[in-house]
């Protein structure tokens, strides 16, 4: 039964799938909730985890990728099979319905469809509605912001134009959970530059003006220079870095001045992401992010 | 700077999102009117920063930018894609086609534009934005008003969304579909046609188990309205995928100094390419200017921004062999932040250097 289900999201480039990866870890170790089963799930078409974490495989079924959290990589139409089978029952309506050429294009396109997929399955635990996962709680790899905003918005948009039947109430019913601070909880992951941080104040803010949400940011790759740093530094380079400096301490600034509470996360030098994962694993717990 | 080929009356600028594509495509703008052609730059969502920069105006509609030096004729536009105006030139040229002169029946419009799977579609839904920016792109290069049309794709996280955009799209008004919902609600069809159409309806049953009577009511009253004007919206669609593998279309995929953004772009470039796209050139972008600079220090934190750059710079090394089999590469500096102006767009143009 899935309690809690984060989702991480920001602007493109930021570091959202490797944020998402140490978040599944560290709710894995946090002692206090025991041993918990995490299900890390990514909503690429094009897999990220899978070259990354060097899976055999990723499919919409989870697989092991360490001690208690598994991988899976969701798309709208995986999402909406498993739903339509859960309540079609009988497999060759489905199979009628879904291997039809003319319903797979149409499920492609209609309007808000793959998003009510999506999110459904995510709520699906807490509205006790389709089939049942293991795992007590997700972490999902979103979409960039202008995506992700489309996603929440999906289910009350739908339910404004469907107001009968079971699509309408299941929308309604998605869009209750979304916005429910226990249960749904985002993460917007930022850089120390202007343009990510300035769409993540206004992502911020409309997340908490539209879904009521808090969402808890993550300023990435701080490389933590102080002007001390640069004494013997070449003039050109040390240019560089005193712009470094200024970027880091004006994303600190703005975010203060917006009252956004944020964690800082360490430049790490290495490129190797099982380094990557682990380190910042360490710097969560060493933070005791409460997500 | 860039070279591209005489002929070339497109460039689309593809990549994952965060690289600079925006600033890139402005970039190219800038340097391209510079040279003496006429310049339109399309942007999906440009920065107040950018858009302040370039004077830009957020109605949908092409404003000319000030350059200071340019050659003869070398003039630069800008256009923000609006995408619910997009739409409605989409579907009214469809309709006026189809009325071949005769006035367009503003009442059927209405009926299509009133409903509100069409207001999902053409509003904040994900998916159409790809759609939309494709139309404004096929409508200006169409238009022969601009040598070249420089077209900054949409924060995707592949291209291949952008790409499928038509193949997507016209299954939505594919003449299969539509006739579906046009005959389930008829309500007149005959006892022989109810039997052929069995597997139909019970298809239809199955997605209204699913969605409900009204999702399907809306459905099939979207396509009652959009059933006269089939044909001339699949043709306007077909000609959008026409542009696309266009001779005079090229592609230029932009990155950034980050290994997995360059793996996806390896990856990306190997397909697009098998699928017949015109990729021509790569631009590694916001490398930092001090990078071939030796840095001497004793701080803990240079250190360790140094040895992250270097292993930046060594992943990239390791891969530039396969890009430059094929393709153009190029790197350009990191734009120095707060200087966003028409000015250091120029520079940043000049400023690409060659890799091959």
């Amino acid at each position: 039964m899935v309690k809690k289900a984060h989702f991480i999201t920001g602007k493109g480039g930021v570091g959202k799938s490797l944020i998402s990866a140490v978040l599944a870890r560290h709710l894995s170790q946090t002692p206090d909730h025991g041993s918990e089963q995490i299900l890390l799930a990514e909503l690429n078409e094009h897999s990220f985890f899978q070259d990354y974490l060097k899976l055999k495989k990723i499919s919409y079924k989870p697989s092991k990728w360490v001690e208690d959290v598994d991988v899976s990589q969701w798309s709208p139409q995986d999402c909406l099979k498993e739903y339509a089978l859960h309540l079609l029952k009988v497999e060759t309506l489905y199979k009628l319905f879904f291997e039809n050429p003319v319903s797979r294009s149409l499920i492609q396109v209609a309007p808000g469809l793959q998003e009510l997929a999506l999110l459904g399955k995510v709520t699906s635990s807490p509205r006790s509605h389709g089939p049942t996962m293991k795992y007590d709680q997700l972490v999902i790899d979103s979409f960039a912001t202008g995506h992700f905003l489309s996603l929440f918005r999906a289910p009350a948009a739908m339910a404004e134009a469907i107001q009968f039947g079971p699509m309408g109430e299941q929308s309604r019913g998605i869009d209750k959970w979304i916005r429910d601070h226990d249960f749904a909880r985002l993460h917007i992951v930022t850089l120390a530059e202007e343009l990510p941080i300035t769409e993540t104040i206004e992502l911020y803010q409309t997340l908490k003006k539209e879904f009521g949400l808090t969402a808890a940011v993550y300023l990435n790759k701080m490389t933590g220079l102080e002007k001390s740093d640069l004494a013997k530094l070449k003039p050109e380079v040390s240019e560089i870095m005193a712009g470094i400096i200024e970027n880091e301490r004006l994303a600190v600034k703005k975010l203060t001045d917006a009252k956004i509470k944020f964690i800082e996360l360490p430049l790490i030098s290495s490129l190797d992401p099982e380094v990557l994962i682990s380190k910042l694993t360490e710097v969560f717990a060493a933070k005791k992010v409460h997500a | 700077m860039i070279q591209i080929a005489a002929q070339t009356k497109t460039l689309i600028c593809i990549g994952t999102g965060g690289v600079g594509k925006t600033t890139m495509a402005a970039s190219m703008g800038v340097g391209f009117a510079s040279e003496g052609k006429k310049v339109l730059v399309l942007t999906i969502d440009p920065s107040k920063r950018l858009a302040q920069a370039l004077g830009i105006k957020m109605d949908g509609d092409p404003h000319k930018v000030e350059i200071k030096k340019s050659k003869s004729g070398g003039e630069l536009w800008a256009c923000v894609v609006n995408h619910e105006k997009t739409f409605e030139y989409f579907i009214r040229h469809a309709a006026s086609q189809f009325a071949e002169g005769k006035k367009v029946s503003e009442e059927k419009l209405a009926q299509l534009l009133d409903n509100k799977l069409y207001h999902q579609l053409s509003g904040r839904l994900s998916g159409s934005q790809e759609f939309t920016s494709l139309i404004t792109l096929n409508r200006y290069v169409t238009s022969g008003e601009y040598d070249l049309v420089i077209l900054d794709t949409p924060p995707s996280q592949h291209t291949w969304n952008f790409l499928r955009a038509p193949e997507k799209i016209s299954a939505l008004f594919n003449e299969g579909i539509a006739k579906w919902f046009r005959e389930a609600d008829s309500g007149r069809t005959s006892l022989f046609k109810k039997i052929v159409n069995a597997g139909t309806s019970q298809v239809l049953k199955a997605l209204e188990l699913l969605t409900g009577s009204q999702f399907i009511k809306e459905l099939s009253a979207f396509f009652q309205a959009i059933q006269k004007w089939q044909k001339p919206l699949e043709e306007y669609i077909l000609n959008c995928h026409r542009l696309l593998i266009s001779a005079q279309t090229e592609f230029i995929l932009v990155t950034a100094l980050d290994p997995s953004r360059l793996s996806e772009a390896q990856k990306l470039s190997r397909e697009i390419r098998t699928q017949g796209y015109k990729l021509t050139t790569v631009v590694i972008n916001r490398i930092p200017a001090w990078l071939s600079t030796p840095v001497d220090t004793d701080s803990k934190r240079i250190k360790n921004l140094v040895t992250y750059y270097q292993s930046l710079e060594i992943d990239l090394q390791s891969r530039l062999a396969q890009f430059k089999t094929q393709l153009k590469v190029y790197k350009c500096y990191e734009l120095r932040q707060n200087t966003e102006d028409v000015h250091s767009l120029q520079k940043n143009f000049d400023e690409l250097v060659s890799l091959n």
